[in-house]
């Protein structure tokens, strides 16, 4: 190797080096607030509410964790993105079926409390 | 001829190709994935997912836009599906936070509805609660009427037959099995006449208030001589005597048919006819007052 190309290949090689560096602290961020959003889908009840979605996200979850173990963390990066995509509508998917259900209970009651006024109404008149 | 077959043959190729290239630039690259977000963000959009969840839905934008520049720009298509996917679950998660809001408004009015019912439900059960005790004490004081007039109407029966038990022990009556019984003796009619003395009328007088204070008794007069005098003559002053009392009765109000009239001269005689004193005894009128709404028994 020539003198005249020692300067730039170091400087190449330190520039990707810095770019494998500087992708690590982010990945792992991803990779750790997609685990913290599978958690609060599983808190959630999504294991009975969105399975589907839950198992989905838990899978992209390992998935990222193996990737930033390989030190893919771009691989990781998307992964995690993903994971916590999807463990946010396991989530909300729980949590409006609770809401939803909850606000047919109180429908269903209201319907019967009618009946019964109605019934009463009729008996006293 | 090679430049005129140079001419011929590349002036085509050249416009193919030109074609190819700008048909390419120009038709937008597009998965079915991309297609699918997109049909899924125009769904959330004629909802109101942008109204119930700001956030979500702007987080489902951004990540649609980020596929649709990938495809824009003709990344490959694994990547734009990527993208895709991630805005699919973003609008999905968009469209499930909308749902819950919308449920949670939904339960909030519920819930105050279902306050008014229930309390519309107090307020017609204290109503009939109401009702029913005005109309108990209706019924209470009805039941309290009722009793009040029979007690009056009692007391009204017991203070008439008390009344009348004074006016007829004044009178002297008897109690016989045919009813309470009033003598009038000869001396009240004048000797061997139908017309009654001042002593007489005043006795037919009290009689007379006694029917009117019962209007639902009757009388029955009936009239004795002594044996005297002929058969004839007795049963004849007899019934002008019984007559004259009837007569006395209608005077004083009676309706004459509450009055009956009897002469049986010298028959059922009450002492012997052979001293003046017996003879005197037999000489008289009875009157049978019936009991109340009840006919008097003929005499045996």
């Amino acid at each position: 190797m020539s003198p005249r190309l020692t300067l730039p290949a170091l400087f190449a090689t330190a520039v990707l080096l810095s770019a494998c560096a500087s992708q690590k602290a982010p990945a792992t961020a991803d990779v750790a607030v997609s685990q913290a959003a599978v958690e609060n889908a599983a808190q959630a009840g999504a294991a009975e509410l969105a399975p589907a979605e839950l198992t989905s996200a838990r899978e992209k979850f390992a998935r990222a964790n193996q990737a930033l173990k390989d030190r893919d963390y771009k691989l990781a990066s998307e992964l995690a993105t993903q994971a916590q995509a999807e463990a946010k509508l396991a989530q909300s998917k729980a949590t409006s079926a609770k809401a939803t259900s909850a606000a047919d209970a109180v429908q269903d009651n209201i319907r019967v409390l009618r009946e019964e006024l109605d019934r009463a109404n009729s008996v006293n008149k | 001829m090679k430049k005129t077959f140079t001419q011929k043959t590349v002036t085509p190729l050249l416009l193919s190709l030109v074609l190819a290239v700008t048909a390419c630039s120009s038709t937008p690259v597009t998965t079915s994935t991309l297609d699918q977000a997109r049909t899924d963000y125009t769904a959330a959009q004629n909802g109101s997912v942008a109204q119930y969840a700001p956030n979500e839905f702007k987080a489902a934008t951004e990540a649609l836009n980020a596929a649709n520049t990938a495809a824009a720009n003709r990344d490959d298509l694994a990547k734009i599906d990527q993208l895709a996917n991630l805005a699919k679950t973003k609008i999905a998660t968009a469209q499930e936070v909308a749902r819950t809001k919308q449920a949670e408004s939904s339960l909030a009015n519920s819930k105050d509805e279902q306050e008014r019912i229930r309390l519309q439900a107090r307020t017609a059960e204290a109503e009939a609660a109401r009702r029913n005790a005005e109309q108990a004490q209706r019924d209470a004081e009805a039941a309290k009427a009722r009793a009040e007039q029979a007690t009056a109407a009692t007391r009204d029966a017991q203070a008439q037959t008390s009344a009348l038990a004074a006016q007829l022990a004044e009178l002297k009556a008897k109690q016989t099995e045919r009813g309470m019984v009033v003598t009038l003796g000869d001396v009240l009619f004048n000797t061997d006449q139908a017309v009654l003395t001042s002593g007489g009328m005043s006795t037919v007088q009290k009689l007379a208030n006694i029917l009117r204070e019962n209007p639902d008794r009757t009388v029955l007069v009936e009239g004795f001589t002594d044996s005297t005098g002929s058969t004839a003559h007795n049963l004849e002053l007899s019934q002008r005597r019984a007559e004259a009392v009837r007569a006395a009765l209608a005077q004083a109000g009676i309706e004459r048919n509450r009055v009956e009239t009897r002469g049986y001269g010298e028959a059922y005689p009450v002492a012997g006819n052979n001293t003046a004193g017996d003879r005197q005894l037999n000489r008289r009128v009875e009157i049978v007052l019936s009991e109340a709404g009840k006919p008097i028994q003929a005499r045996r």
